[in-house]
């Protein structure tokens, strides 16, 4: 019988964040009963019933003394059933059943059944890619979710189905054959722009979008194609790399919306929660352990909030900052947890309370100063983050049947390309123009080009954060048309995508 | 009686004088309103106590009324007058005389337009005309109903008059001064006074109805100050100028019921729009509604109580004002041609682009250049020019 301090690592999780966790284990002269420290939580707890369980009905000897298991650091918050397999690891090498080197060589993580078996855990993915980031060669992991792990570059993922295996693969007695990842998966054909007759100030904002990341906002009456336009927005985004992918994968198997099986999606997100919503389910939140919100569940991908105006202020104010820093901190009595949240935000909602105005086939019969406090919701710190704004008219039938067909997305899809290059190439890679540096942006643009604004800007009354952002489309016009610098005829353009004001009354 | 005097003050007023008035009826009329207790509006009376104008046109029986009672001092204190006038670039018209609005001048001396009416800027058109007026305290439902009757009325071609003050007054003006129908004031003191201060200063509501083609109206001496008497007054000429008299908000006192009164008296319609009855500011329009006349309930029911053949006028009255340069624009042909056939409706910026065949970026640039410049307005409902794009000859 070993008398030494077994140690195994497993890995915890604060948001995306990998954090090493040292599961230290050792027997001494006792009662036998099993000693969790280390602030464990309610299911880490009854990992230990768990394990114990498992060992004994698998075949395995429980020690017949006392068994203080710790995981350290202590400070660090642990949740979830990922520690059982590493803790059946160490009690197994602090009773010699396993060599203690080998174990103290191990990274694992998974949960155990009573009988022994080894299952896959919620966020598995994410434990995977913190592992190797944390410096992990191999990683004894569930086989169920092997083939998911496969596509972590970088790291060796060592499939097991029970503890036997377990116990073979530490005794250096299982070869691991190398794993087939999951193939990834382009996903259903995305609907055309072709498809969208008439329309071309909305097919222009879309392109604008796609290809700087600008935020978008479509009004106009019901039925005049909001959702259709932002299905063709998520259609022009480029793939995405695979580690961009695998980083968007382990948010959804974080939130539980991915299952260790499917394939590993290669076209950005899209979300459109219905009508939204909690703010907790927005940007992330919740009891306990947050959970990401769909403003993350959307990261790298298009985020649709329909009848922007019908949520919650509150709830809208909460997207603010997350949509400024392209994440979201979730501030907790012990950690301050950020997930990613860099979505293109795609807002539609009516022009006024009963839908038509500026409707020409029906009238508006909203009083004024209705409009003017619907409208008066959307102005402000979140209105101005939405660059490109577009007001919609129906779609007349005749345009729907006659209208030729616009540019196909495969055709828009090669500008939009080329011109996120040409920003990445300027700024740094994979950064938007939507983020661009202020002041190098303003290096790109012609005085002519920032005295045209200024004086735009002045005519609307609008913010010094609504100068940098109209120049930031300003700048994808630009790179839409391969040019270098910025000029006043691109910031002519860019300044047209605000909403007309409403009137005012004195 | 002394010429002398007299004649030079009519060389003086010469240049002040509006199209088709009289220097030396005007220099006349003017020598005698400078002497304390003489009134114009006495001078009305007196015409119609005795045997009106004997079918004389106003200018030349006013005329016969005072030539015989001015003499040098009146002269020379009205003379001291003009550069005051002259500084605010006002005309001066005299009742019946056709730069004096007709309208005002109906069936008078039995009415009681003044006899004098300095403007600056354009006077009134001829074309149809409403009047908005209510409470200086005005709520927010006040001015923005008031805002949205101008602004409709305004896009319809129909010119806005009021009163100049703030409140309901201003938010009628502002929203009409865009428009093509257009915007006067007519105001309750001297043109040299500046009163309302906020409305007068450099850049305020005033100088940008000037700026986009409206007028400012007087009856006054150029320094008489705003006392209630005279501001009274003043809502007889606005209710003189209107086919219509809309009552958008005012207390149980309110001037906005003299208004109501005088238009009534010249036999035009009075609307009111229906009021909150918790708020005091709805007295005035309530109790009109319970007299009898019409709610304005929409911009509709102001423009159903135009009289018909003024609604029709209003398609081929000259809105640009004299001497609007020929069609400079900032926008490519083909956008400028669909908004000039579609003026004054809007177009959507999806049909500007659809039909002129260029890029959606093109267009959108040249509309934001056109936008700056003062050319287009953009509106909930598209891009409309501001000015007629071909105004009637004449
Ligand atoms: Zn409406």
């Amino acid at each position: 019988m070993g008398r030494g301090l077994a140690v195994v690592r497993g890995i915890a999780l604060v948001g995306l964040r990998p954090l090493e966790v040292r599961v230290e284990a050792t027997c001494s002269p006792g009662l036998p009963v099993l000693k969790l420290v280390g602030l464990p939580d309610a299911a880490v707890r009854e990992a230990g019933e768990r394990v114990r369980t498992a060992i004994q009905r698998h075949g395995l000897r429980w020690p017949g003394e006392r068994v203080v298991v710790n995981l350290a650091p202590a400070d660090l918050p642990k949740v979830g059933s990922s520690f059982d397999l590493p803790l059946a690891i160490a009690v197994l090498a602090a009773t010699g059943q396993v060599p203690m080197a080998a174990a103290s060589r191990t990274w694992a993580c998974g949960e155990l059944g009573l009988d022994g078996s080894v299952r896959a855990v919620t966020g598995q993915l994410p434990l995977v890619a913190g592992a190797r980031q944390l410096g992990a060669r191999e990683l004894l992991v569930p086989a169920g979710a092997a083939a998911e792990a496969a596509l972590v570059t970088g790291l060796t993922p060592v499939p097991v189905t029970d503890l036997t295996e377990v116990v073979a693969a530490l005794e250096g007695r299982r070869r691991v054959a190398p794993l087939e990842p999951v193939r990834p998966c382009p996903g259903p054909a995305a609907p055309d722009l072709a498809d969208v007759r008439g329309q071309p100030l909305a097919r222009r904002a879309v392109e604008l979008a796609a290809a700087g990341g600008h935020h978008l906002l479509l009004t106009g009456p019901p039925g005049c194609g909001k959702t259709m336009l932002a299905e063709r927005l998520h259609g022009l985004l480029p793939d995405l790399t695979t580690d961009e992918a695998i980083e968007v994968a382990a948010i959804h198997s974080l939130a539980g919306e991915r299952r260790p099986d499917d394939p590993l999606r290669i076209r950005p997100p899209l979300r459109a929660p219905h009508q939204v919503v909690s703010a907790a389910a927005l940007v992330g939140g919740g009891a306990g352990v947050p959970r990401p919100g769909e403003l993350s569940l959307a990261h790298r991908g298009v985020l649709v909030l329909d009848e922007l105006l019908e949520i919650p202020r509150a709830v809208l104010d909460a997207l603010r900052q997350p949509l400024e820093r392209g994440e979201v901190v979730l501030s907790r009595a012990r950690a301050r947890i950020s997930y990613p949240g860099a979505v293109l935000l795609v807002g539609a909602t009516n022009p006024c309370p009963c839908g038509h105005l500026g409707d020409p086939r029906r009238a508006c019969t909203c009083r004024p100063d209705r409009i003017e406090r619907y409208r008066a919701r959307l102005s402000g710190p979140l209105l101005d983050r939405l660059d490109l704004q577009v007001p919609l008219q129906p779609v007349a039938r005749a345009a729907l049947v006659d209208g030729s067909p616009g540019e196909a997305t495969a055709v828009v899809a090669a500008r939009v390309a080329a011109a996120r290059t040409a920003a990445a190439e300027r700024w740094e890679p994979g950064r938007l123009n939507r983020d661009a540096d202020a002041a190098l942006l303003r290096r790109t643009t012609t005085r002519p080009a920032l005295a045209r604004l200024a004086a735009a800007l002045t005519g609307l009354g609008a913010s010094a954060r609504a100068f940098d952002r109209m120049l930031r489309v300003a700048r994808t016009i630009a790179d839409l048309e391969g040019r270098e610098v910025v000029g006043p005829g691109h910031v002519d353009e860019a300044v047209a995508y605000r909403l007309p004001p409403v009137p005012v009354s004195a | 009686m002394s010429g002398v005097t007299l004649r030079r003050l009519t060389r003086e007023v010469e240049e002040l004088a509006a199209r088709g008035t009289e220097p030396a009826v005007l220099a006349a009329l003017l020598a005698w309103t400078v002497r304390p207790r003489r009134t114009l509006e006495g001078l009305r009376r007196a015409l119609v106590a005795h045997r009106g104008t004997d079918g004389r046109p106003p200018a030349q029986a006013l005329l016969a009324a005072v030539r015989d009672h001015v003499d040098d001092s009146d002269a020379a204190a009205a003379s001291r007058l003009l550069p005051r006038w002259r500084a605010r670039g006002c005309r001066l018209s005299v009742v019946g005389d056709p730069g004096y609005p007709a309208r005002l001048a109906e069936a008078w001396p039995m009415t009681d337009g003044p006899v004098l009416l300095a403007a600056a800027g354009a006077g009134p058109p001829p074309g149809p005309t409403v009047a908005i007026v209510g409470a200086r305290n005005a709520s927010s439902y006040g001015t923005g109903i008031a805002a949205w009757l101008a602004e409709v009325a305004s896009a319809a071609g129909v010119h806005v008059v009021s009163g100049g003050a703030v409140g309901i007054d201003a938010a009628a003006h502002r929203a009409a001064l865009e428009g093509p129908g257009g915007t006067s004031v007519v105001l309750g003191c001297g043109h040299d006074v500046g009163y309302p201060r906020g409305h007068a200063g450099a850049g305020g509501l005033f100088e940008r109805i000037l700026v986009a083609g409206g007028g400012l109206l007087s009856e006054q001496l150029p320094a008489v100050p705003p006392k209630a008497g005279i501001v009274r007054a003043r809502n007889r000429i606005v209710a003189g100028l209107a086919d219509v008299v809309v009552v958008v908000e005012g207390g149980p006192r309110s001037g906005a019921l003299l208004t109501a009164g005088a238009a009534a008296e010249r036999g035009r319609p009075v609307l009111a729009v229906p009021g909150d009855i918790r708020v005091p500011g709805s007295a005035a329009p309530n109790r009109l509604l319970a007299e009898g006349v019409g709610a304005c309930t929409d911009p509709a029911d102001l423009l159903e109580a135009l009289p018909s053949d003024r609604v029709a006028a209003a398609a081929t009255v000259p809105q640009a004002p004299a001497g609007a340069s020929l069609p400079v624009t900032l926008l490519p042909s083909e956008v400028h041609r669909q908004l000039a056939r579609a003026w004054p409706r809007a177009v959507p910026g999806d049909v500007l682009i659809d039909r002129s065949g260029l890029p959606a970026g093109t267009v959108l640039a040249a509309l934001t250049r056109a936008q700056m410049a003062g050319e287009v307005v953009e509106r909930a409902d598209g891009f409309v020019l501001r000015r007629d794009p071909e105004p009637a000859a004449g």
